[in-house]
C-alpha cells in the first residue's frame, strides 16, 4: 500500500499510530480498576477478579499468571506481597482477562445492530514541522459499522492484528487515508 | 471536448460584460430588500466598501460582476410581483444591444418557444439578448433569456438578417436546454452557469429542523393514551438521547461539526471519578452583609431557563490548544489560567469570580474571563484587568448551538402559551440535562466536552451576575445572587426586569421582610 508512512516523524510530525489510540480508547470504555498495581489496594482488587472463580483463575492462568496455588494463597490471606515482577504479571493478566471479558458486551454497543458507531480521528501534530513541509491535515469522522476484527485482535492483545483492522477499517476515509495512519487520538464512544 | 470548453468560457469572458442597472437603482433594490451592505458583500465575496463603490457610481468586473447582476435581477424579480418593476433607463438597453446585434447569430426563426412550459419564469431588471434571437428579451426562463412570445421572438429576429447562412445553428439547440452550442456561436453574455440554480438565490426558506419536539410530545401522549404524567415521564426518561437528536438534526448542513471526543487536557478531568476537576465556574453565592437601614421587602426573582440562555456562549470548536503568554484572542474559546483582580464592591455587588476562598490563579472559562476583561474595560472600569498565564483555547463560534437553542426556546414559548405542561417538561429536561450531561457522563456518551459543560454554567452564572449589575445600576439594591437563577432585590424591580415566563423575564419567587427597624441596622432575617 503506497499511502503507508515508511519514515513518520522524520520531519517533526507527532502523533501515534491510529491503532494504539484505538487501543487506548478501548481500554478506557472497557473501565476497570484504576487504582495502580504498586498500591496494595490495587494489586488486591485485581487478584480478587483473578481469582473470583475456577474459570477466572483459569483464564489468568492463559494470561501468565503462572505463581502457585499455594502462592496466590499466601497473597490473597496478606501473609506474603508479591514481587515487583510478580506485581507486573498481575496487572498484565489482569489486562488481558478484563479486555476478554469485556470484548463481548463492547462489540455489540460498537456495532449497535449494524448502524455502527461515529469514529473520529485528529489528526496529528505538525507544531515542529518546519513551515515549508506542513500540509493540511483535517480532522475527519467517519462511521465504523464492523468492529469484530478491531475488537477481536485488541481482546487478543495482537497488535500486529489491531493495526491490520485498523488500516483496512480507515482506507474508507478516501484516498488521503495515510495521512490518518497517525494521529493524536481517536475519539468514539460505545 | 474540454479544449472547447476552455476557449468557450474564454470567449465568454472577453464578450460584453453583463449590463447593471444604474447606481441610483442598485442601493434602492437593496435597501427596499433590507439587505445590508455587509450581507451582500458577504454574498458576493467581496467587501463592503466595495458594494458601497458600486453603488456609488464604480462597475464590477469579470466574474463578480455576473454575480452582482444575478443578485440585482433576483431582487428585482422579488419586487416585481407586488410594485412596477424598475425600470432601467432606455439608454442602457440601446447600449447593450449594439454590440450584440453585431455578433447575433441568426437564429432560425422557426424555432418555436417551447423551453417555458413547466419552467418558471423570471423577470429581468435589465434586458438579457434572447438566446434565441439576440435582441433584448425582458424575461429568463429556465436560465435563459428569451422571449415568452414566440411572435416577438420572429419579428425581432426578422428586422436584422444580417448573415442568414453563415453559421448554421441546429434548430434542435433550444430545445436540448443545454446551452454550450448557442453560447459557442453567439457569445451571449450569460451569468456562469454555477449561479444559476435556485441555491444561489438571494433569498431562500430558512430551512429549521422538523418539529422533533412536537412529534415526540405528541407520540408520547398517543402512546400513554392521554395520560399526562405518565407521557411526561416517559419523555423525561428520553430526553438525553432526544437532544442529541435534535442537536444532530440542527446541525445538518452547518459549518462546523460538533467534535464529540477531543483530546481533552488533564486540568477538564476528574482527580477521581468522584471527584472535581480544576475548573472554577464562578457560581455566584453571595448575599449582602449589611441591608440598607430599616425595613425592607426583598424579592426573590427567578430567572427563567438560565441554562437555555447560557447556550448561546463561545463554544470552542476543536482540540484544545496550550498557549502561555498571548493576550486573549476573542475569537478563541477555552479555559484560561488567571491571577483574578482584586474586587472592592463587595458590599453592593457580588464578586464576578464567585466565593473564592483561596487567594492565587485558579482556572476560569471563557465566560467569566469575558467578563472580568469587560468589567475591567472604560465603561464599567469596576476593576483591574485580569493576569492570563495559560490558555487552552480553540477557534470559538456562538453559533453552534444556536438553532438548537431556538429549536428549544421556540417549543418552550409555545407550550407556555399554550399550557401543555408536558412540552413544557421535556424541554425542560432536554437543556438542563444536555448541559450537564455533555461532560463526562455515562448517561450522555454521544458527547464529551467537559469544557463545553463548565463553559455553559459559567455563562448562566455570567448572565446572572450582569442581571444583578443591570438591577445594581438601576438603583435597586441587590441582597443576594445565588447559584444560576435566584437574585435577590429591594426596591421596584418592574420597572428593570419585566414580568413573566419567557427567557428574557423573571418571575417571583418569593417576597419577604428583611432588615429591622432604624435603631438596630445589622440584624438581617434570611429565608
Amino acid at each position: 500500500m503506497p499511502e503507508k508512512n515508511l519514515d513518520f516523524g522524520k520531519f517533526g510530525a507527532q502523533g501515534i499510530r491510529g491503532s494504539d489510540a484505538v487501543a487506548r480508547k478501548l481500554d478506557e470504555l472497557a473501565g476497570g480498576i484504576a487504582t495502580p498495581v504498586t498500591v496494595k489496594r490495587g494489586w488486591i482488587a485485581r487478584l480478587h477478579y483473578l481469582t473470583k472463580s475456577g474459570k477466572s483463575r483459569q483464564a489468568a492462568k492463559e494470561a501468565g499468571l503462572t505463581v502457585t496455588d499455594r502462592t496466590l494463597k499466601a497473597w490473597l490471606e496478606g501473609k506474603r506481597s508479591p514481587s515487583k515482577a510478580n506485581l507486573a504479571k498481575i496487572d498484565a493478566a489482569y489486562r488481558a482477562v478484563r479486555r476478554q471479558n469485556v470484548a463481548r458486551h463492547l462489540l455489540k454497543r460498537l456495532n449497535r445492530e449494524g448502524r455502527g458507531t461515529r469514529v473520529e480521528i485528529h489528526p496529528l501534530n505538525q507544531s515542529q514541522v518546519p513551515r515549508p513541509l506542513q500540509r493540511v491535515v483535517e480532522y475527519r469522522s467517519m462511521n465504523v459499522r464492523r468492529w469484530d476484527r478491531i475488537v477481536g485482535a485488541w481482546a487478543a492483545g495482537d497488535h500486529q492484528g489491531l493495526d491490520a483492522a485498523w488500516d483496512d477499517t480507515i482506507v474508507d476515509l478516501g484516498s488521503q487515508w495515510g495521512q490518518y495512519e497517525y494521529c493524536t487520538s481517536v475519539g468514539f464512544a460505545a | 471536448m474540454s479544449d472547447f470548453d476552455a476557449i468557450d468560457s474564454l470567449l465568454a469572458g472577453v464578450g460584453p460584460e453583463a449590463e447593471l442597472p444604474s447606481p441610483q437603482v442598485r442601493q434602492e433594490l437593496r435597501e427596499r430588500a433590507r439587505l445590508s451592505k455587509a450581507q451582500v458583500a458577504r454574498a458576493l465575496g467581496v467587501s463592503p466598501s466595495t458594494v458601497a463603490a458600486w453603488e456609488g457610481g464604480r462597475d464590477p468586473v469579470g466574474e463578480v460582476r455576473t454575480k452582482y447582476r444575478y443578485l440585482l435581477d433576483g431582487l428585482a424579480t422579488k419586487f416585481t410581483t407586488d410594485t412596477a418593476p424598475v425600470t432601467p433607463s432606455p439608454a442602457e438597453p440601446a447600449a447593450a444591444q449594439a454590440p450584440n446585434a453585431a455578433d447575433a447569430p441568426p437564429a432560425s426563426p422557426a424555432v418555436p418557444e417551447e423551453g417555458g412550459e413547466g419552467d418558471e419564469v423570471e423577470a429581468l431588471a435589465v434586458p438579457e439578448p434572447c438566446v434565441l434571437c439576440g435582441q433584448p428579451a425582458g424575461t429568463r426562463v429556465a436560465g435563459f433569456a428569451q422571449h415568452l412570445d414566440p411572435a416577438d421572438c420572429q419579428t425581432t429576429a426578422a428586422v436584422p438578417p444580417a448573415q442568414p447562412a453563415t453559421t448554421p445553428v441546429q434548430p434542435g439547440t433550444a430545445h436540448t436546454g443545454k446551452p454550450t452550442s448557442t453560447a459557442r456561436t453567439s457569445r451571449t453574455p450569460r451569468p456562469s452557469e454555477r449561479s444559476q440554480g435556485p441555491a444561489r438565490r438571494a433569498f431562500q426558506e430558512p430551512s429549521g429542523p422538523v418539529d422533533l419536539i412536537g412529534q415526540a410530545v405528541q407520540a408520547a401522549l398517543a402512546e400513554h393514551h392521554g395520560d399526562v404524567e405518565a407521557a411526561t415521564a416517559a419523555l423525561v426518561k428520553r430526553a438525553i438521547p432526544d437532544a442529541m437528536r435534535l442537536l444532530d438534526e440542527t446541525r445538518k448542513g452547518a459549518r462546523y461539526d460538533v467534535i464529540a471526543h477531543p483530546w481533552i487536557p488533564d486540568i477538564l478531568k476528574k482527580q477521581t471519578s468522584r471527584g472535581a476537576d480544576q475548573i472554577w465556574e464562578a457560581r455566584p453565592k453571595w448575599t449582602r452583609r449589611e441591608l440598607p437601614p430599616g425595613k425592607h421587602e426583598v424579592t426573590a426573582l427567578d430567572i427563567n431557563g438560565a441554562y437555555l440562555s447560557a447556550l448561546k456562549t463561545h463554544l470552542p470548536l476543536g482540540q484544545l490548544e496550550h498557549s502561555a503568554g498571548l493576550p486573549h484572542d476573542r475569537r478563541r474559546a477555552g479555559v484560561h489560567l488567571i491571577t483574578p483582580p482584586v474586587w472592592e464592591h463587595e458590599a453592593v455587588l457580588p464578586n464576578p469570580i464567585g466565593q473564592r476562598d483561596e487567594p492565587g490563579p485558579l482556572w476560569v472559562t471563557e465566560p467569566t474571563l469575558r467578563l472580568l476583561l469587560r468589567l475591567s474595560g472604560p465603561k464599567y472600569g469596576l476593576c483591574a484587568p485580569p493576569e492570563v498565564h495559560e490558555s487552552y483555547t480553540s477557534g470559538a463560534t456562538e453559533n453552534l448551538l444556536e438553532k438548537f437553542r431556538i429549536a428549544l426556546k421556540d417549543a418552550r414559548d409555545e407550550a407556555i402559551e399554550q399550557g401543555d405542561e408536558v412540552t413544557l417538561e421535556y424541554v425542560k429536561a432536554m437543556y438542563s440535562k444536555f448541559v450537564s450531561t455533555m461532560g463526562e457522563s455515562n448517561y450522555n456518551r454521544e458527547l464529551y466536552r467537559p469544557d463545553w459543560m463548565h463553559i455553559i454554567r459559567s455563562q448562566a452564572f455570567a448572565n446572572l451576575w450582569l442581571k444583578a449589575l443591570k438591577a445594581h445600576d438601576e438603583g435597586l439594591a441587590v441582597v443576594r445572587a445565588m447559584g444560576t437563577d435566584e437574585l435577590h432585590v429591594i426596591g421596584d424591580w418592574h420597572r428593570v426586569f419585566p414580568e413573566g415566563r419567557g427567557v428574557t423575564e423573571v418571575k417571583v419567587k418569593d417576597t419577604y421582610t428583611a432588615g429591622t427597624d432604624t435603631d438596630d441596622t445589622t440584624g438581617e432575617e434570611r429565608e
